[in-house]
C-alpha cells in the first residue's frame, strides 16, 4: 500500500499519524519535524548486522526544551506514537540513530545542547543530551577550567549523556560513566518532569554531588532503559593532576592474557594503576592503521600466522597494555618504580613510555584517551575490513586470567567459523573486563551481513550459555540479550514499564522491554 | 512546575559567584545546527577529526561536485556515518559543500 511516509508506526493508521504529525509541528516548528526520505536517510543508517528497513523511522522530531518534549510526549500518547529518543546519535556499533524496530518517530534531542553550568571549584557538570564530548572539551579549554573528561572512542561527536544513560566507559581514572553521572531530570512518559537524588527537593544545591538522595536510588532504572526521556545529567569530572604519564606494556604472545591480568589486577584494585586500563589485541592495533586487504588477500579468517609476522614487522605486542598514572610527579614517580618492579617479576612484557615509543600515531590517541582529549582516531579500525559494517559483542568478565583466556578462545572459534577476525581489547574495571570484540565485516556484501548477524547471534547464544552475559548490545538483538538474564527480570522490566509508561510510548523493545 | 532552566542557572551563578560558570548561552562552544560560526567551523569540529589525520579520504581540493557532498554527509557512506539535520542544517550543508567544492587541496594547491 503506498503511503507518503516512508514508513508507519506500528499499529497507528496513516490518519492518526498525519493528526500526530500536524501536531509536532504546531509544537517544533516546520524546520523541527521530518518525513522526507532525503532527511530520514540520516537517522536511518547503521552499521549493525541486520538490514536498514527493520530500523527506518516513520518520522524524526527535534524538540529543543523540556517544554517541547513534555509537549511531543503527550502528542505521543494522544496518538499512541511510540518514539524513540537519541541525543547524539552516535552509538555506531550498537544501532546509530536508528530506532530498534521499523516506523517508531526518533526524537532527536540534538538541539537541546545546553552546558546548564559548570562548577569549577566542584568539579561538576550539569548538560542536555545534545552536548557532545567536544562542545564541553571547548568550553573548559575556553574557560581555562582545570577538569578533564572521560569520553569514549568516538569522543568528538558522541556525547557524555547519551553514552552514560548507554552505561558507556572511557578510559580515564573515571572511565565508568554512569558510576561518575550524579543527578538526572528525567520527562516521564505522563509528562511531569522528575529530578531525581537531591534534585527533587527545591531550592536545592546539591543534586551534582550527592548521587543517592532520599529513598529508592531511582537513576538507574533511567538507563539502558525506555521509563523515562533524560533531559538533563549531571556529571563530576576529574581534576586536572599535576602531571600525567602514558605507557604501554607489550606482550608477545596471545596466552599471555593470563599473565597480564594475573599481575595488573592486585596493582588496578590498589589504585596504582587508577584508570580504566585497556589490554588491546594485535587485530585491534595493527586495524586501526592497516588495511587487512593489502596484508591478507583470502577471505576468511586472517591466520594466527599472518598476525605474528604483522606483529614483527609493525613492533607491537600480540597484547598492547595503555595505562597512566596520574598525580604529583612524586607521586608519580613511587607508583610508576612499583610498576617497573612488579612487570620486571613478572618475567613478561616490555614497559614503554611516551618518550620511548617517540612518534607512534597509536600511543598518542591511546594517550589522548586517558587523558579525555578528544579524537576520532579509533575509527581507523573500520578500514582494517572496509564496507561499514560493525557490532560490538561486549560480555563481561571476571578479572581473572584463566576467565580472559577462556573467553578469548571461545570469541576466536565463533567468529573463525564465519570468517571473520578477533579484534578485541579488554577493558579493566575495579574486578571486572568489558570485553569488547569488534564484529567487522563488508556491509556492501549480503553474505557477509548475512554472516556477521549468524555470528554475532552464536556468540550471543554460547557466551551466555557459559554463564557471561553481554553489558549492552545493538537495537538488532536487545531481545535475545534480554532472554539470557532470564524471565523474572524480563516480567519485573514490564511491570515497571507498564506502570510508568502505560501506552507503551517510549522507545518500545529498548533492551527488549515492551509492553 | 518546575523552574525555567535560565532562571536556575542564573541564581546558581550568583549564589556561587565565580565558581559556578552559567555557560547555556555562550555561543562560543555552541555547536548544532543553527549555531556554527560558518563552514570552516564544521569542518574543523567534525569533518577533520577523521578526514584529516588519514581515517577517512582527504575530502579538500578532490573538485568534487557540491551536491555529492550534500548527500554523503546525509546519507553517510561505508563507515563514515551520516550527519543529521540536527547536526547541520540544510543551509550550513550547502555553504560547506560549496567551501569544500572549491577548496584548495591540504597543504595548498599542487
Amino acid at each position: 500500500m503506498s503511503s507518503k511516509y516512508i514508513a508507519l508506526p506500528k499499529g497507528v493508521s496513516e490518519k492518526s499519524f498525519d493528526a500526530a504529525i500536524k501536531e509536532y509541528r504546531a509544537v517544533l516548528g516546520e524546520a523541527n519535524v521530518f518525513t522526507d526520505s532525503e532527511h530520514l536517510a540520516s537517522y536511518s543508517k547503521i552499521m549493525i548486522p541486520d538490514i536498514t528497513e527493520n530500523h527506518t523511522p516513520s518520522a524524526a522530531i527535534c524538540p529543543a526544551s523540556v517544554e517541547e518534549v513534555q509537549a511531543c510526549v503527550a502528542i505521543c500518547n494522544k496518538y499512541k506514537v511510540p518514539v524513540w529518543p537519541i541525543s547524539t546519535g552516535r552509538n555506531l556499533g550498537y544501532g546509530s540513530a536508528a530506532p530498534c524496530s521499523r516506523g517508531q518517530v526518533v526524537m532527536d534531542l540534538r538541539r537541546m545542547n545546553k552546558i546548564i553550568e559548570v562548577d569549577a571549584e566542584l568539579g561538576t557538570a550539569l548538560v542536555e543530551p545534545g552536548v557532545t564530548f567536544q562542545q564541553l572539551y571547548d568550553y573548559l579549554q575556553e574557560h581555562k577550567i582545570p577538569l578533564w573528561l572521560s569520553c569514549p572512542a568516538p569522543s568528538a561527536i558522541a556525547g557524555p549523556l547519551g553514552n552514560a544513560v548507554d552505561r558507556g566507559v572511557g578510559y580515564t581514572p573515571y572511565g565508568e560513566h554512569f558510576m561518575f553521572s550524579c543527578g538526572m531530570e528525567v520527562v516521564m512518559p505522563t509528562g511531569e518532569v522528575l529530578k531525581t537524588g537531591m534534585g527533587s527537593l527545591p531550592n536545592s544545591n546539591t543534586a551534582q554531588v550527592f548521587k543517592w538522595g532520599y529513598g529508592p536510588y531511582l537513576d538507574g532504572i533511567f538507563t539502558q532503559s525506555n521509563y523515562g526521556i533524560v533531559t538533563k545529567m549531571g556529571f563530576w569530572l576529574m581534576p586536572a593532576p599535576p602531571a600525567f604519564k602514558p605507557y604501554v606494556i607489550r606482550y608477545p604472545e596471545e596466552t599471555d592474557i593470563v599473565d597480564i591480568v594475573e599481575t595488573l589486577r592486585p596493582l588496578r584494585m590498589a589504585m596504582i594503576i587508577p584508570n580504566a586500563v585497556v589490554i588491546v589485541h594485535a587485530l585491534w592495533e595493527l586495524g586501526s592503521f592497516l588495511k587487512r586487504s593489502e596484508h591478507y588477500p583470502g577471505t576468511g579468517t586472517i591466520p594466527d600466522s599472518v598476525v605474528k609476522d604483522l606483529v614483527k614487522k609493525h613492533k607491537v605486542g600480540m597484547w598492547n597494555v595503555y595505562c597512566g598514572l596520574y598525580g604529583s610527579p612524586e607521586q608519580n614517580e613511587v607508583n610508576w618504580n612499583i610498576i617497573q618492579n612488579v612487570v620486571k617479576a613478572s618475567g613478561k612484557g616490555e614497559l614503554l613510555t611516551a618518550e620511548q615509543v617517540g612518534d607512534d600515531p597509536v600511543f598518542k590517541y591511546r594517550a589522548d584517551l586517558m587523558q579525555g582529549k578528544m579524537n576520532t582516531a579509533e575509527f581507523g579500525l573500520y578500514n582494517w575490513r572496509g564496507g561499514g559494517g560493525s557490532a560490538w559483542f561486549a560480555p563481561v568478565s571476571q578479572a581473572r586470567g584463566s576467565e580472559t583466556l577462556k573467553q578469548m578462545d571461545m570469541a576466536k572459534r565463533i567468529l573463525g567459523k564465519y570468517g571473520f577476525d578477533y579484534v578485541s581489547e579488554f577493558i579493566v574495571g575495579w574486578r571486572d573486563m568489558h570485553h569488547i570484540v569488534d564484529l567487522l565485516y563488508d556491509r556492501t556484501d549480503p553474505a557477509q551481513l548475512e554472516a556477521a548477524r549468524a555470528c554475532f547471534d552464536e556468540l550471543l547464544t554460547e557466551f551466555s550459555k557459559a554463564g557471561y552475559g553481554t553489558y549492552r548490545v545493538n537495537t538488532a538483538f536487545m531481545d535475545k540479550v534480554a532472554d539470557t538474564y532470564g524471565p523474572v527480570k524480563r516480567e519485573i522490566n514490564r511491570k515497571i514499564k507498564r506502570a510508568l509508561d502505560p501506552n507503551g510510548i517510549i522507545a518500545p523493545g529498548k533492551s527488549g522491554i515492551w509492553n | 512546575m518546575k523552574p525555567k532552566a535560565s532562571s536556575r542557572a542564573t541564581i546558581t551563578m550568583m549564589a556561587a559567584a565565580v565558581a559556578v560558570l552559567s555557560v547555556w548561552s555562550h555561543p562560543a562552544s555552541a555547536q548544532v545546527a543553527g549555531q556554527w560560526k560558518d563552514p570552516n567551523h564544521v569542518y574543523a569540529k567534525i569533518c577533520s577529526n577523521c578526514h584529516d589525520i588519514g581515517v577517512g579520504p582527504v575530502i579538500k581540493g578532490r573538485n568534487l561536485d557540491p551536491d555529492y557532498y550534500f548527500q554523503v554527509v546525509r546519507h553517510g557512506m561505508r563507515a563514515m556515518p551520516a550527519f543529521r539535520p540536527t547536526d547541520v542544517d540544510d543551509a550550513m550543508l550547502h555553504r560547506l559543500a560549496e567551501t569544500l567544492s572549491k577548496s584548495a587541496p591540504p597543504g595548498g594547491p599542487k
